[in-house]
């Protein structure tokens, strides 16, 4: 596993942002209204005047393969949103081993309480597009827009969601269910259709992840993917996708 | 050691694997007082597994251990569907919460089970706790029961440490424990193990047993050293008869003289130091690079049944017959008889049959013994503070007395082992120890 590297979220030079929102960093106030996201979740609930203000105190960035954007033990004062992309999030036991805690995906966050010290890492699994909030501009503009961080936050699912889900799933006493539920879960988040009447959910992490998440040995889940598969539960079984039955 | 030390060295002193001692378990923690205790493990929180298995083809007569020699498999597999249910109770009670980190198998002789058998409890764990392929999965081997495809299938179940249980290579001993185990057999395991990419091997060796000598003792040690295991420990064989009478086939006139015992301890340590091993703790050594060393390097060391450990678990789970859980301050032990145990545990219960409960103080006292012992400086104001004051008196009269003989670095706060005074690290802790009034209770103390 490569050890996360922090990114600067402060650096706002290094800004890009996907071609869904194609927007350069000068037209930065118009940014919200062209971003995909907002239609399906993100800032949907928000009205034109708190999307005005939501937009002067966001950034958006890119981050890279691998890189984290909230750091175990470290400082964090903003609220992220996944705009598109996976991470994974994670935690070290006193004994430095690893715990996958969880997942994020489009629409999702990470970072909703102000810490000094965050619980969790958060990776991206693939090159991962987000916004960010410094929570402090958040304070600033929920004296004019009251709630309006709640509202930001009501419409994803937060890092406090992924671990209730992830307690849930450990208890599930077969292998089987534990691996459905979980396939279950991303079809939810980011499972797509397919022409041929099919749903094609994404697999962004590595097996092992999966493994570690579930509680499972790698062989195990191996084993178990075979078997769903055999079973008819999943028509395709890829290295980075599966496909399931309309 | 020092012979101004000996003065210092008890009689009889406790082994500090657990605190207070198991022998003050009572049948007032039962196993309602456990389930509430595993049903508040937190999300993630590290614990550690032990699985007991009680039987052995022939009995050692040293043997202090739960065990049956047991000639029927079928009974075995019967105690292992009873395993499989006790899994499924305590996964029941932790639906979901705490993070397995490891895993050992004791006995009794673990490998009395085929490795199939073994298999399915794995198997079991994994579903109602989780298991990952970073958890640590240690078993004791006894050699003479190691088939040939043995070891290959143990490393595909993942397991990562071995054991080996060895004692003493001398004929004349072996007769007299009643375990005869050649070089040969021990030698074709160790390949074994190295074959098939066990690069954690541990032998288990014992001093003041019937018949040793220096002379016989260091021939042993020469063996274990060509065979060159990652990590060893030496313990000290307790003779006690009265509670254990398969060690009355032991003949109490072969027993090796205290003074002898002493030379015994002492001279293992001085060939595992020369040969580059690091002592850890009182009675383990490791070469340096292996995990246990880094962690006594690192003053992350633990004491727990097992001996000193790098786990960091605080919790431990205990599963089979006489197998001792630790839950937050709480000791529970399963029933001893394995009739018992198989009863309660098939029936879908907890098989608790007795506990103890730490109180305040005992917190205060565990974490001095376990600093004192794991080669750390042992803050001791508070848990002198908690002690009557005519025997906080007595102690702090015994703290200087040790440290006007060098034994140990003491400040008035801070108390720590001299580096040498290792084999006074259980004497010294029981001088402390407000239970040690009774040590005719304990084993001895070297």
């Amino acid at each position: 596993m490569d050890e996360p590297t922090d990114i600067d979220i402060n650096d706002r030079e290094g800004l890009r942002v996907p071609n869904e929102c194609a927007v350069s960093r000068t037209a930065r106030p118009s940014s919200c209204e062209l971003c995909a996201v907002r239609e399906n979740s993100i800032c949907a609930d928000l009205g034109p005047r708190e999307l005005a203000h939501v937009d002067k105190v966001m950034a958006r960035r890119t981050v890279p393969k691998n890189k984290a954007i909230l750091m175990e033990g470290e400082p964090n004062d903003s609220l992220f949103v996944v705009v598109r992309g996976s991470f994974r999030l994670s935690k070290l036991l006193e004994d430095g081993r690893r715990q996958v805690t969880g997942f994020l995906f489009d629409g999702d966050f990470v970072g909703v309480r102000r810490t000094d010290e965050s619980a969790y890492t958060a990776e991206a699994l693939e090159e991962s597009y987000v916004c960010h909030f410094p929570h402090q501009y958040l304070d600033e503009i929920a004296d004019t827009s009251p709630g309006v961080k709640d509202r930001l936050i009501a419409r994803g699912q937060t890092e406090y969601h992924k671990a209730q889900d992830h307690i849930v799933l450990l208890g599930k006493k077969t292998a089987e269910e534990r691996v459905e539920s979980f396939i279950h879960l991303l079809d939810t988040a980011i499972g797509e259709d397919l022409e041929t009447g099919l749903r094609r959910v994404p697999l962004p992490m590595p097996r092992q992840d999966i493994a570690d998440y579930l509680g499972l040995r790698l062989e195990t889940l191996s084993r178990t993917l075979t078997a769903l598969k055999k079973k008819g539960v999943l028509s395709e079984l890829k290295r980075n996708a599966v496909v399931l039955p309309g | 050691m020092r012979n101004s030390w000996r003065h210092h060295l008890a009689a009889r002193a406790p082994r500090y694997t657990s605190y207070p001692s198991a022998l003050l378990f009572t049948n007032a923690v039962g196993s309602d007082a456990y389930a509430a205790r595993l049903s508040a493990i937190a999300p993630y929180e590290p614990f550690s597994v032990y699985v007991h298995v009680p039987f052995c083809h022939r009995q050692c007569w040293y043997c202090g251990c739960n065990m049956r020699v047991e000639n029927n498999y079928d009974r075995a597999l019967d105690y292992v569907s009873a395993l499989l249910k006790e899994i499924e109770t305590v996964g029941a009670l932790l639906s979901g919460r705490g993070r397995l980190v490891s895993l050992h198998f004791g006995g009794g002789t673990p490998n009395y089970l085929n490795t199939d058998d073994l298999g399915r409890i794995l198997d079991a764990v994994e579903l109602a706790m989780g298991l990952t392929d970073d958890a640590t999965r240690a078993i004791e081997l006894d050699p003479r029961m190691v088939g040939e495809h043995d070891l290959d299938r143990l490393t595909a179940l993942g397991f990562n440490r071995v054991s080996i249980g060895v004692q003493d290579f001398d004929p004349d001993v072996q007769a007299a424990i009643n375990r005869e185990t050649s070089f040969e057999t021990v030698e074709q395991c160790v390949s074994a193990a190295r074959a098939a990419a066990l690069n954690d091997l541990s032998f288990d060796l014992l001093y003041g047993l019937p018949r040793q000598t220096t002379a016989s003792f260091s021939e042993t040690i020469d063996k274990v050293l060509a065979l060159a295991p990652e990590r060893a420990a030496v313990f000290g064989y307790a003779h006690m008869p009265s509670v254990l009478p398969r060690q009355r086939l032991i003949d109490s006139a072969d027993l090796p003289s205290p003074a002898a015992r002493a030379a015994l301890a002492e001279l293992a340590d001085r060939r595992f130091c020369d040969a580059g091993y690091r002592r850890v703790g009182f009675d383990h050594y490791a070469k340096p690079g292996a995990p246990l060393a880094d962690a006594a390097q690192a003053g992350r060391l633990r004491r727990n049944f097992q001996g000193f450990t790098e786990d960091a678990a605080a919790a431990i789970i205990g599963l089979g017959a006489s197998a001792v859980s630790f839950v937050d301050g709480l000791y529970a032990q399963n029933a001893k008889n394995i009739g018992a145990y198989k009863e309660m545990s098939s029936a879908g219960a907890l098989a608790t049959e007795k506990g103890y409960v730490r109180t305040p103080r005992d917190q205060l006292f565990a974490g001095v013994f376990e600093d004192l012992l794991c080669e750390r400086p042992a803050a001791v104001d508070s848990a002198l503070d908690a002690l009557p004051s005519e025997r906080r008196a007595r102690v702090l009269e015994r703290l200087r007395a040790l440290q006007a003989d060098g034994a140990v670095e003491w400040d008035g706060h801070h108390l720590k082992l001299a580096d040498d005074a290792w084999p006074l690290a259980r004497s010294v802790a029981a001088s402390l120890d407000p239970y040690c009034d009774e040590e005719a209770l304990f084993s001895a103390a070297l």
